[in-house]
């Protein structure tokens, strides 16, 4: 309990500071804006020249995109600790200051920072999933709403356990760690499109290592009322708590990569 | 000249050093280009179109390895503009817009081939219908390099624009933002201009931002011929002119009005 009203604060002030500059913070929210709506192009393009994919619609496309989009920069605004600058920062030191607070480092790290232009995405992503249920002429009901809401949620909480990965390995390596943008930025760019479209050892990837497909694919299918691989209804209740595993796991790993941390502060 | 032979041959350099990053975006680009691969075989498995898909392939990894030739940032010139520090810069007894020109075109020089050269060697092994194929024949091959070199004035003369904006307004990111939309849409890398709705292939083509790789692909994968190659060398040529006279009166407007920041 102590740990979510920490947490509430902390996301409040730092929400306060980031709009003490109005007009830069609207500047820099259009400019997100932006760049997904480049994204979004790209996917209407690709619909007004196939028509669909595979036995995917227009419409479902556009879902799918939404349901990734609004998953992966929600991560963004309220996890910005985790997802940005921690390689940064354990390259300055600052991973010292947080080592001798009377708190455990995970509730430090996700407090450490939010992004509230990434809301910019989230309008496209937004607009993209109206666009896509209206298209397809899908009513929400209640149980439709519900499984959304646990789609992103765990969504998030899966992407925030991969970019705890990238965290555990700037421990030990302090140069860049592009390669792991494969998972992270790779797999918002992948699985923004139906797993069931790629070949198996991607499929696999975006499964057992990444599972996207667990948290968003499978949910979602069943939003659209065409289940991925004929799976019963239950799996699209149960495939996204694999995103709290994740979580879960990569916490246990970072805790245990945080015992070899060396300082390279001066 | 020498003097801005010197700065290329600097610039260059201080991108070398970093050789060790550059195995990291190998891999992270390469494994982009499979999922950007993958992603259109299936398209092409839905509903199959004019264009070969090997050209589509060939487009896609060719777009991979010189992605740093559009997309590079001189995060030390924007941050020279925000601290004042570029009234150094001003003093040199150089031209500003060819100095930073210069440095620019070495940065994607550099950048381009460290990262292109290892990536077409990937990608020529992959198996028929993921790798990247041969270009059609030797004086296309010749001819498409000539075009990238001419793609390459135009993508500097381009940035310099968008340059003289931040020297406009000291956050250039609002306007930056627009601009590299345009350029990433434009220049065919999110989506080859191939595949852009019809209708709007006789002006996509004929903009600047297709310049920059699509002319050069185009030639590569042979669905340019080879008589109509003059005519594009014209057109790239052109634009970087026009461009350039658009970037240096941008860039002397400013230099009268500039203030210096920072104390």
């Amino acid at each position: 309990m102590n740990t979510i009203r920490f947490y509430t604060h902390s996301i409040r002030m730092l929400m306060k500071s980031r709009l003490q500059y109005p007009l830069s913070f609207t500047v820099q929210t259009l400019a997100q804006l932006v760049m997904e709506a480049g994204e979004m192009l790209a996917v209407l393009l690709v619909i007004d020249r196939f028509g669909g994919l595979k036995e995917w619609s227009g419409g479902e496309m556009l879902i799918f995109f939404g349901v990734m989009s609004i998953t992966f920069y929600m991560t963004e605004i309220f996890g910005r600790g985790i997802t940005g600058g921690i390689d940064s920062m354990i390259r300055q030191g600052g991973m010292d200051t947080l080592l001798i607070r009377p708190r455990s480092i995970m509730e430090q790290m996700i407090c450490r920072d939010v992004d509230p232009r990434r809301i910019g995405c989230i309008a496209v992503g937004l607009t993209a999933l109206i666009a896509g249920s209206a298209q397809t002429g899908l009513t929400w009901t209640f149980i439709r709403i519900l499984l959304l809401l646990e789609a992103v949620f765990f969504g998030m909480m899966m992407v925030l356990g991969l970019f705890l990965i990238e965290a555990t390995c700037s421990i030990f390596s302090v140069r860049s760690l592009e390669m792991i943008n494969a998972l992270t930025y790779g797999g918002r760019s992948a699985c923004q499109y139906p797993i069931d479209v790629f070949p198996r050892p991607i499929r696999l990837l975006f499964s057992v290592v990444a599972p996207f497909s667990l948290t968003l694919h499978v949910p979602v299918s069943f939003i659209v009322g065409k289940p991925l691989f004929g799976w019963p209804q239950w799996t699209a209740f149960v495939c996204p708590l694999s995103g709290a595993v994740i979580l879960a796991v990569m916490t246990v790993v970072f805790n245990i990569g945080i015992k070899h941390y060396r300082s390279t502060g001066s | 000249m020498r003097a801005l032979y010197a700065v290329f041959r600097m610039r260059f350099r201080e991108e070398l050093r970093y050789r060790g990053a550059v195995i990291g975006g190998v891999i992270c680009q390469t494994f982009f280009g499979l999922i950007l691969i993958a992603v259109y075989r299936a398209l092409y498995d839905t509903r199959p179109q004019t264009q070969p898909l090997q050209d589509v392939v060939t487009y896609v990894w060719l777009q991979q390895g010189f992605f740093r030739m559009m997309l590079s940032f001189d995060g030390e010139l924007t941050e020279k503009i925000r601290s004042g520090g570029i009234a150094y810069d001003l003093c040199r007894p150089l031209n500003t817009y060819a100095y930073y020109c210069t440095r620019g075109m070495a940065q994607k020089v550099t950048g381009s081939l460290l990262r292109s050269v290892p990536m077409m060697m990937i990608a020529v092994l992959l198996p028929d219908g993921w790798g990247l194929r041969a270009p059609v024949s030797a004086p296309a091959l010749f001819c498409a390099l000539l075009s990238l070199f001419c793609g390459l004035l135009c993508v500097c003369a381009l940035d310099m624009i968008s340059n003289g904006f931040t020297l406009l307004t000291l956050d250039g990111r609002g306007i930056q933002s627009l601009l590299n939309l345009l350029m990433m849409t434009f220049s065919g890398n999110i989506l080859p201009l191939t595949l852009f709705p019809d209708r709007w292939q006789g002006v996509i083509r004929v903009l600047p931002y297709a310049q920059l790789l699509d002319a050069p692909i185009r030639i590569y994968t042979g669905s340019q011929s080879l008589s109509g190659v003059p005519a594009i060398w014209g057109l790239q040529l052109a634009w970087t002119c026009v461009l350039t006279a658009c970037g240096l009166l941008l860039w002397n407007v400013n230099r009268k009005r500039l203030v210096l920041q920072g104390g």
